[in-house]
């Protein structure tokens, strides 16, 4: 009891640090998982395009940008130069259409207008650029037999309309599956950063040598003092992982209430055993109280760079993915992964999870082993 | 004197570890780390080949449109290569489309369908291809048919199927007049490198708090000792934060030096600007941190981490944690931005990488002289009396 | 002789509390001086009026018959500090921090080189040159304080708390490392709460309590300010009240007390006390283990004259 008293008094002392973290901690997560929608959200299939008319809007001008409406996400953006720009570049529109002054005229007398466009080059600037070239290979096409404006129109319309069926076999509800996931790697880096810092300020000041000595010469055996410790920081840990837990809740929404919630949750506190385990490791090995800021964010950082937590896994090069196999944020972040893709929770569909869920256990117990080996070690001073 | 007080306190700033990891150490092991998550994401973007089935039934290999085009865009040694195609049986589709293995599966009945299981950018891609195909087929028809009716009337004795293929090459040789005039600059990722150097130059003022703190009588014991010295206070504090400032801009050098010719970040052709940018940058910095240093009565460590924090939420709001936050930002709340020293220098390289003008530029130039100014003039103002009224 | 230091009337207010109040002295060239009072009496809050660091609401302070200025350097060169807390920088070696602060005041590299010797030889430190501070036991690094504060050769020192928290050898240590600095002439004012060290160091003692001089002068004077002239202590295993009743009537008695087994005799003033009171012992057949005569020291003049001792 008297351990865990010291604890909080400790915890209780460097408050002002701690809620600062988190408070930052929320921020980011909170922040990331609402902005981060756009960029990373992969299940839009209609790119985001800005069209700058100079044309008056009619005829095939206005039947041109009808059918580029139809098949994508217009975006209106101020007419400035450089609020434009600024979209192109962070990927607010994907393709810029700029439709040249008299373009109704000078395509009707077949002078051929050029249409500038400004392109992102990524997969959804080519979508819009797929559209935008069929129509005008289309109206080409019947401009060289049609020369009444009307009728080529009509038959525009015509041979753009026809689509093809589409059949859709799966009902996952894929975009909320998307941002639990995302909110889930996104807590790889509150987690690990979290308890490192809290729990790495706590031991570095019990571990203080003069009260370490008092620590080693008092009669609480050497096992049972660490023992205690581990429970102390452990709860924690748990009321670090419960806010999240809540706080997922709120920012993803209903399918939390699903099995793939449920699976998320249980993820996420075997990585937060796993990260307490760590924290004890490391706050065995400081000795510098100071050195605490400084590689909380390496490892933190670290980890979730490596790992995919901020950037999606696929997205890694192949080298870093490799590397990150070693590290347990690979694990978690990869089980965070495989849950978005199950659509049936059986036996054979959650055996890659229990086995991701054996391997951050695995981490763990190696991690405690060690922390407990140097302390044995480090118990004689000097 | 001023020599003397210089050439310590830069032994000193170069001795403090935290500092130098702060500062030197810090940044570059966050360059590492973006470089190894961002280098893939950019080149992931692009198109990558889709792998497709699709269900050779005799209604497929009867479409020469459909054929065709699958054969041209799924040749392996073509530059156009769009999907890898496997042909097959129905039920084989089904079962690849289940594990994944394939994007979605074309079954051509009366109609073609396209069979997905998501509704992701490959399949919209793979749909669209078939879309365009079946559009050209009925395009080509609707051209043929108007030409046949158009020669009918001035000669009965037509022949359908060259006017057919006629109409073919017609819809294949048409070309849509585009120009693409983007700027070829754009990859986005920079802005993360550019943050990193923002980053960077704040934490740099670390030095100048500290510098600073050592120097005043009301901050520190070796303040006092150094007040009760015959020696100038305006003299011990410009070399001190003379001092900062070089210790700044070599780390900063090195920082440099490490993302150009390790990360290849490209900074843009325009070198004398980068160099006034980084200069003043680092300055912003330091006036940051000297006002910190004045006008907190507290011990160094909370400066520090006041800094740290400030230096942090303004990388976050430039961009650092996903370069979106600095468009949102920018797009709707821009005097933030325009406060933001952090956004100020990422801004600066930002207009520097992509804008042909320098208009932008100037304009962050601008705001970040004022900044300095602004920060400086208070520090003045704070530290000009040189007794105190309690120590 | 001549006064280096001017104190006159001077007066310093935190926002409730009154440091330094109306507090007038001199300090004469070439003593020790010694400022002694409990802790929150106003010492530090004087020395750093003296130096020109801290406002004060009224007062003047002359230093070497010049108004004390922040600016006035010519003052500052000739002044040496050795602060209470240790101030040296953690990166810098011992010689760096020392070679440092003497460069804030000369600017000759080859003077500054040997003074910075001799500062290293008058701590006792040349062992310890390369090391950094966080190297240092407590008693080497205020050492090192004091050596960063005089290595300049300053013709005025102030020594605010040298000793606090040091062992006993450092201690007589840096108190032999102040005398010598006396003996090359240059002139120290000590504030401290141990008397001890003020009994063995200084010429003159100023007593301070609650920003107010309370009493000054040599030890000597000083010591004759208590009422009493001497105290006798006696360790005696068994005594009666008849007895104590007759060392109470004995010549010279102020006061007597039996707390077994001491018992206390405090004398007012006379000659021979002890050798009185032990022939009296052996006149009444008591006997007794030991005797020892005490002078009264600077805690019983601050006692008698305040009310409370001088440590808390």
């Amino acid at each position: 009891m008297i351990v865990f008293k010291t604890f909080l008094k400790v915890v209780n002392k460097c408050k002002i640090p701690i809620i600062l973290y988190t408070v930052i901690l929320v921020f980011f997560s909170g922040f990331n998982t609402v902005t981060n929608d756009n960029s990373t959200s992969f299940v839009a299939t209609k790119p985001d395009i800005l069209i700058i008319n100079q044309d008056e809007e009619e005829g095939i001008t206005k039947n041109l940008i009808g059918y580029i409406e139809k098949n994508s996400n217009i975006k209106t953006i101020e007419n400035e130069k450089e609020k434009i720009e600024d979209a192109l570049f962070y990927r607010d529109v994907n393709y810029i259409i700029y439709i040249p002054k008299n373009f109704r005229k000078d395509y009707l007398e077949f002078k051929n207008p050029t249409i500038e466009i400004k392109s992102t080059g990524d997969y959804q600037a080519s979508l819009a650029e797929l559209l935008l070239e069929r129509y005008l290979k289309v109206a080409n096409s019947y401009h060289t037999i049609i020369e009444d404006e009307d009728a080529l129109l009509e038959k525009i319309d015509d041979t753009l309309e026809v689509e093809t069926k589409v059949e859709i076999t799966s009902k996952l509800d894929t975009s909320a599956l998307d941002k639990a996931t995302m909110y889930y790697n996104f807590t790889n880096y509150c987690i690990l950063a979290g308890s490192i810092y809290v729990i790495c300020l706590v031991l570095s000041t019990l571990k203080e040598e003069k009260i370490r000595k008092r620590t080693i010469v008092s009669s609480m055996s050497h096992k049972k003092h660490n023992r205690y410790l581990l429970y102390s920081n452990g709860l924690f840990a748990l009321v670090l992982w419960l806010f999240y837990v809540v706080l997922s809740f709120l920012v993803v929404g209903d399918i939390m209430f699903s099995m793939h919630g449920l699976f998320y949750i249980l993820n996420s506190f075997l990585f937060m055993v796993c990260a307490l385990t760590i924290a004890f490791l490391i706050g065995n090995f400081l000795i510098d109280k100071n050195a605490i800021n400084g590689l909380v964010n390496v490892i933190a950082l670290g980890s979730s760079f490596l790992c995919g937590a901020f950037v999606p896994p696929e997205y890694l090069p192949d080298t870093v993915l490799k590397i990150a196999h070693a590290l347990p944020s690979y694990w978690f972040i990869n089980t965070n992964q495989t849950i978005k893709e199950i659509e049936v929770f059986n036996v054979d569909s959650i055996r890659p999870i229990i086995i991701n869920f054996s391997i951050l256990l695995l981490f763990s117990i190696i991690f405690i082993l060690i922390t407990n080996w140097i302390s044995y070690r480090k118990r004689k001073i000097g | 004197m001023f020599f003397h007080n210089f050439k310590y306190t830069f032994k000193v700033l170069f001795k403090n570890k935290m500092l130098i990891f702060w500062t030197f150490a810090f940044p570059i092991i966050l360059g590492t780390f973006f470089n190894m998550a961002f280098s893939d994401i950019e080149n992931s973007e692009k198109l990558d080949i889709i792998p497709i089935a699709i269900v050779s039934n005799e209604s497929f290999e009867s479409n020469p449109f459909l054929k065709e085009t699958f054969r041209y865009l799924s040749d392996e040694d073509s530059e156009t290569q769009l999907f890898s195609t496997k042909y097959t049986n129905e039920e084989e589709a089904k079962s690849l489309l289940e594990e994944g293995d394939i994007s979605g599966y074309l079954l051509v009945e009366d109609t073609s369908k396209v069979v997905v299981s998501t509704n992701g950018i490959n399949e919209t891609i793979f749909k669209s291809v078939v879309d365009e195909v079946n559009q050209n087929s009925q395009l080509i028809g609707a051209i043929a048919k108007e030409n046949i009716e158009k020669e009918l009337k001035n000669n009965p004795s037509i022949n359908p199927e060259a006017i057919y293929k006629n109409a073919i090459e017609l819809v294949q040789k048409e070309k849509a007049n585009i120009k693409n005039i983007s700027s070829s600059n754009l990859s986005y990722t920079m802005i993360e490198f550019y943050t990193l150097i923002a980053m960077a130059c704040l934490y740099g003022g670390i030095l100048g708090t500290v510098a600073i703190n050592q120097s005043l009588a009301n901050m520190s014991s070796t303040g006092k000792r150094v007040s009760v010295s015959p020696t100038k206070k305006r003299n011990i504090i410009f070399s001190s934060v003379l001092a900062g400032y070089l210790t700044q801009l070599i780390g900063l050098v090195l920082l440099f030096l490490y993302t150009i010719f390790v990360l290849k970040v490209d900074y843009g052709t325009h070198f004398p600007e980068i160099v006034v940018l980084s200069l003043l940058g680092s300055l912003a910095g330091l006036s940051l941190g000297i006002v910190v240093a004045c006008l907190i009565k507290s011990n160094e460590d909370l400066k520090v981490g006041i800094m740290i924090s400030v230096t942090m939420l303004g990388c976050f709001l430039s961009g650092m944690m996903g370069i979106t936050m600095k468009y949102i930002v920018d797009k709707n709340i821009p005097i933030v931005n325009k406060i933001n020293p952090v956004n100020m220098i990422t801004d600066g390289f930002y207009s520097l990488y992509y804008y042909d003008t320098f208009d932008r530029f100037y304009g962050n130039i601008i705001g970040l002289f004022l900044f300095s100014t602004l920060c400086i003039s208070i520090s003045i103002w704070s530290i000009r009396r040189q007794k105190y009224d309690s120590i | 002789m001549k006064k280096v230091i001017e104190v006159k009337n001077l007066t310093k207010e935190y926002k409730k509390l009154k440091a330094v109040d109306d507090l007038s002295f001199d300090v004469v060239g070439g003593e020790i001086l010694g400022l002694l009072g409990p802790n929150g009496s106003g010492k530090s809050t004087t020395i750093n009026c003296l130096l020109s660091l801290l406002n004060y609401q009224s007062g003047s302070i002359k230093i070497f018959g010049k108004e004390a200025t922040p600016d006035a350097y010519d003052i500052k060169r000739q002044i040496g500090v050795v602060f209470q807390d240790v101030a040296v920088f953690e990166e810098l070696t011992v010689y760096d921090n020392i070679n440092y602060f003497c460069g804030l005041y000369i600017k000759d590299k080859e003077t500054r080189k040997k003074y910075i010797e001799e500062a290293i030889e008058l701590v006792g430190l040349e062992e310890f040159k390369k090391f950094y501070p966080k190297e240092l036991s407590g008693g080497l690094l205020r050492r090192l304080n004091i050596a960063c504060g005089i290595a300049h050769k300053p013709k005025l020192i102030f020594l605010d708390e040298p000793t606090v928290a040091v062992d006993p050898q450092s201690r007589n240590n840096i108190l032999d490392g102040i005398k010598k600095l006396r003996d090359n002439g240059a002139t120290i004012v000590y504030t401290t709460h141990y008397m001890e060290e003020v009994e063995i160091l200084c010429d003159r003692v100023i007593i301070l309590d609650a920003g107010k001089v309370i009493a000054s002068g040599t030890i000597d004077e000083l010591k004759s300010l208590a009422k009493i002239e001497e105290k006798v202590s006696v360790e005696v295993l068994d005594l009666d009240e008849e007895y104590i009743e007759k060392v109470r009537k004995l010549k010279n008695v102020e006061l007597v007390s039996y707390n077994k087994p001491i018992l206390l005799v405090t004398y007012k003033k006379g000659k021979n006390n002890l050798v009185e009171l032990m022939e009296h012992l052996k006149k009444e057949k008591i006997s007794y283990n030991k005797i020892f005569s005490e002078r009264p020291t600077l805690n019983d003049v601050f006692l008698e004259l305040t009310g409370k001792g001088l440590r808390d």
